[in-house]
């Protein structure tokens, strides 16, 4: 990309504003992988956005229980503790432990992403591939990129911003800036295969996120168990309002309340809610995501000719993945039931627990239990959530008892498997 | 002394001499007596790819056993699956100048055996055919040699040629499954399998039996010899040919089962002699109306011990369910709860398999959509109140493809029409091809959850 004098010393200037701000974020993750819980070292990239150093960076460069080594920009390695994440964003905020009397931190100017126009210069700043304090530049390619029609389904609540800056593995979690020197978005992800095709999460979706994260350590978020579809998947009239319900959870609040698939809303809590495009989807989600949990909320509806208001309490939503735990003496994992999780294996009710993985050669997959497995109970004692198989596991395990009886529900089917303790049988 | 020792050494020769002789005379007798009834199956393939829908037809051969006088041919069961049906069936009797040929039609496949039977339309009604008589209850011993007859490759026209093998393994009992010891290729799926005494004691192929539940095939690449009682029901009863997608007349339960190890046993203080776990129990079905629960544990079935112990022993569970007689109370006893219980359970047909399902594929939209069968349900974990068709392909470039309609999803509603089944999208796709709406809503179950899509059909081409 070529540039005038004029234009470079301004890029210049703005990369000279965000670099001293910048971390180069290495964290020993905790994974789950077949049946068991490991630990590997990845990095990322990340900004400071205070002086007493709290760091945004990608969820998925620093997930919770993370050991995670920073290193500034000035080189000084610092080990910071992970605030809280987001999965549904994909965003993380991580606190420096720094010693007492450190110098203030500096730290990046939060620019705004409503009045971003394609065709900007930004700039990408970070680690790629673990190459610290790079920096690419490129221009806006799109305002609003929504990756759901490509299949993709990890960022319910934004669109993307698209651009052509150099993005790769390891500019994760870094800031993309302005000419002003603004972040203006957290890089994220890239398209495989393409060239110049990355993606950053719009800022001002992130700055209520991490200012969730920073006072409260998690975000908190409503349902009213509905999925929404663009309008156009009714209609290509443009002067028909309203977004569409394509689906109702039966065992969500709307459900319960006599919404369908098929009606179409029109406002919800006063503030109306049209979208014939899927770029219009993510902000509608966020509407309702924000609605205080436990408060009703009046739902405008239309079911063809007729329109009704119809009043609807809203629920927690749950994790966007679920808790998940090793049980080693069986050899495998398991995991807490999602809203999501709950619907994928059509249970009747959200008790119970989710296999993650199983070791080969372990009990559990002598047992054929496997990964997707829901376990209903142990003993025909039903398991509730993660907490209460954790008990009730333990008390088998460590009671040396020989044989259990655990009931899975595997697809449509229920199926008994009997865990048998061959340590104990050679003991005695 | 020295005359002994040569009298010794001429009975070991002559026991060679023996032996060999009587191979040779199987060889013979198989070519005079078997071959005659023995037939070459042409046909047109009609294979249907459920991604796109597109068919293509292919031409294919097997090797056909004639069973009745009256014609009925039995051949293997690759001819008609889930998305390939045979077309035009001729078949070849006979070689050189006395090869004769015959139009044949197709019966309806069975569902727990993958054979396939046809019936050769001759214009003389009264023509009789020489047929070939399968020696029932004979059972094989390992090592035991066998012939057995296939058809060779396209290089040598399909002629019929004779191989060699020995029984390698027995899999199950009382399926009666054998292991061959080395490969056969494909002309011989379906030839017979003619042991030492000349008696037709099987038939090759790699999975002529289904598995438990009747849908899942085995597929371990392995040749196999299928004992021949496992056919003899339908070559004494032949199957009809009114319909390819018929009911079947096996009787059904409709439960999930394991078996009752070793370690369920000594878990649940029961008698380690195997038994039936019922896992499962599916909606609506006999076993469900019966209060047959999950967790029971079937002892014996119309006074018949049940001792499956093994996953393999499920099998003869399965198949005495399947012939045991519909429509009146048969006895069960079982373990509900440790406490042995006594019930009455009437079973009636089995519901028709996916396989088995009527289709209708409609040329405006480019959908075609089948029945939904309780097997579908099962295999897509669908709520019992889920009710509409099922796509099984869509054409590429139609209106259903751009409108991103996928092969699997439940169709549930069609342009503002219910569809419950088959018969309501017919007449869905018949109402909207006749008030031609620009935009057409589709409401589908996709997965666990539900989804709405629009097809802007071009009505003008």
């Amino acid at each position: 990309m070529s540039t005038g004098g004029a234009t470079q010393n301004r890029v210049i200037k703005a990369k000279d504003k965000v670099a001293p701000a910048l971390v180069h974020v290495s964290p020993v993750k905790e994974v789950f992988r077949r049946g068991q819980r490991r630990e590997v070292s990845v990095t990322g990239s990340g900004f400071i956005i205070s002086a007493d150093g709290y760091v945004v960076t990608n969820e998925h460069v620093a997930g919770e229980n993370d050991y995670v080594r920073c290193v500034l920009f000035n080189k000084e390695e610092v080990e910071a503790e992970v605030v809280g994440t987001d999965p549904y964003t994909d965003i993380a905020v991580l606190k420096l432990k720094l010693d007492e009397g450190h110098a203030d931190l500096p730290f990046v100017d939060l620019g705004t992403s409503f009045d971003l126009v394609a065709g900007e210069t930004v700039m990408a700043m970070g680690s790629p591939h673990g190459l610290s304090r790079s920096v690419s530049l490129g221009i806006v390619s799109v305002t609003d990129r929504n990756l759901e029609s490509m299949g993709s389904t990890g960022a319910p609540y934004n669109n993307w911003i698209q651009t052509d800056a150099a993005i790769n593995p390891g500019n994760s979690g870094g800031p993309l800036v302005n000419v002003k020197g603004e972040v203006i978005g957290i890089n994220t992800r890239k398209l495989s295969g393409a060239d110049n095709v990355g993606f950053a999460i719009p800022i001002d979706i992130a700055r209520g996120v991490v200012d969730q994260i920073i006072a409260t350590g998690h975000v908190a978020r409503s349902t009213i168990g509905i999925a929404f579809q663009e309008m156009t998947r009714l209609t290509d009239d443009p002067t028909v309002d309203g977004v569409l319900i394509g689906d109702v959870d039966p065992l969500m609040p709307a459900y319960k309340a006599g919404i369908r698939p098929g009606d179409v809303l029109l406002t919800i809590g006063g503030t109306s809610t049209n979208a014939r495009f899927t770029e219009d989807l993510p902000p509608i989600r966020k509407l309702v995501a924000d609605l205080p949990i436990g408060n009703e909320v009046i739902l405008k509806v239309r079911r063809r000719d007729q329109t009704a208001e119809v009043p609807i309490m809203t629920v927690a939503k749950s994790e966007s993945r679920g808790e998940q735990t090793e049980f080693s003496e069986w050899g495998f994992t398991v995991s807490e039931l999602t809203d999501a999780t709950i619907r994928r294996a059509q249970l009747r009710s959200g008790e119970g627990v989710m296999v993650s993985g199983t070791r080969q050669g372990e009990l559990a997959a002598f047992a054929d239990i496997r990964a997707g497995d829901i376990i209903l109970s142990l003993d025909k004692d039903p398991v509730s959530n993660l907490e209460d198989f954790g008990v009730k596991y333990k008390q088998r395990v460590s009671s040396g008892q020989k044989l259990t009886l655990v009931t899975i529900k595997r697809g449509a089917l229920t199926m008994y498997r009997i865990v048998k303790n061959e340590k104990n049988e050679t003991e005695e | 002394m020295h005359k002994y020792i040569t009298a010794i050494v001429l009975g070991l020769v002559s026991t060679l001499v023996t032996a060999q002789e009587i191979e040779q005379k199987i060889y013979q007798k198989t070519t005079d007596d078997f071959m005659p009834a023995i037939c070459k199956v042409n046909y047109a393939m009609e294979i249907r790819n459920n991604q796109s829908g597109e068919m293509t037809r292919r031409n294919a051969t097997a090797i056909g056993l004639i069973v009745s006088e009256s014609g009925i041919v039995m051949t293997h069961g690759h001819m008609h699956l889930d998305n390939r049906k045979p077309l035009s069936i001729k078949i070849k009797i006979g070689s050189g100048d006395d090869e004769k040929e015959y139009e044949a039609v197709a019966l309806k496949k069975p569902d727990d055996v993958n054979i396939f039977f046809l019936q050769i339309e001759s214009d003389d009604e009264d023509e009789k055919f020489p047929y070939l008589t399968f020696k029932a209850d004979e059972t094989s011993k390992i090592g035991e040699p066998l012939l057995s007859v296939g058809l060779l490759g396209p290089a040598l026209d399909y002629e019929p040629g004779i191989q060699a093998h020995r029984i390698g393994a027995i899999i199950d009992d009382p399926r009666l499954t054998y292991c061959l010891d080395r490969p056969i290729s494909f002309g011989y799926i379906g030839g017979p399998a003619i042991n030492q005494a000349g008696d037709i004691v099987g038939v090759l192929g790699f999975e002529l039996t289904s598995a438990e539940g009747g849908d899942i095939y085995t597929r371990s690449g392995q040749p196999m010899m299928f004992q021949t009682d496992l056919f003899k029901k339908y070559i004494d009863t032949p199957p009809s040919k009114e319909s390819l997608n018929g009911d079947s007349d096996d009787a059904w339960l409709g439960v999930f089962t394991q078996p009752l190890t070793e370690d369920f046993a000594e878990y649940w203080d029961l008698p380690n002699e195997g038994g039936v776990i019922v896992s499962t129990v599916i909606a609506g079905s006999p076993a469900q109306r019966s209060g047959l629960k999950s967790g029971d544990v079937i002892m014996s079935f119309n006074e018949r011990r049940v001792t499956a112990k093994q996953p393999q022993d499920i099998n003869a569970f399965t198949k005495m369910v399947r012939e045991s007689p519909l429509e009146e109370p048969l006895p069960l006893k079982l373990y509900r709860e440790g406490k042995p219980v006594d019930i009455a359970l009437t079973l009636t047909k089995r519901p028709k398999a996916g396989k088995d399902a009527n289709e209708f594929e409609d040329k405006i939209f480019g959908i075609t959509a089948r029945e939904l069968t309780t097997d579908v349900r099962i295999g897509l974990n669908l709520a019992d109140d889920v009710e509409g068709v099922i796509i099984r392909a869509v054409k590429s470039g139609s209106p259903a493809a751009v409108g991103r309609l996928r092969p699997n999803f439940i169709v549930m509603q069609f342009g503002g029409h219910e569809v419950k089944n088959l018969e309501d999208f017919q007449a869905a796709v018949d109402a909207v091809s006749k008030e031609k709406p620009e935009e057409i809503t589709v409401f589908c179950r996709v997965g666990a959850n539900t989804a709405f899509f629009r097809m802007q059909p071009r009505w003008n081409d």
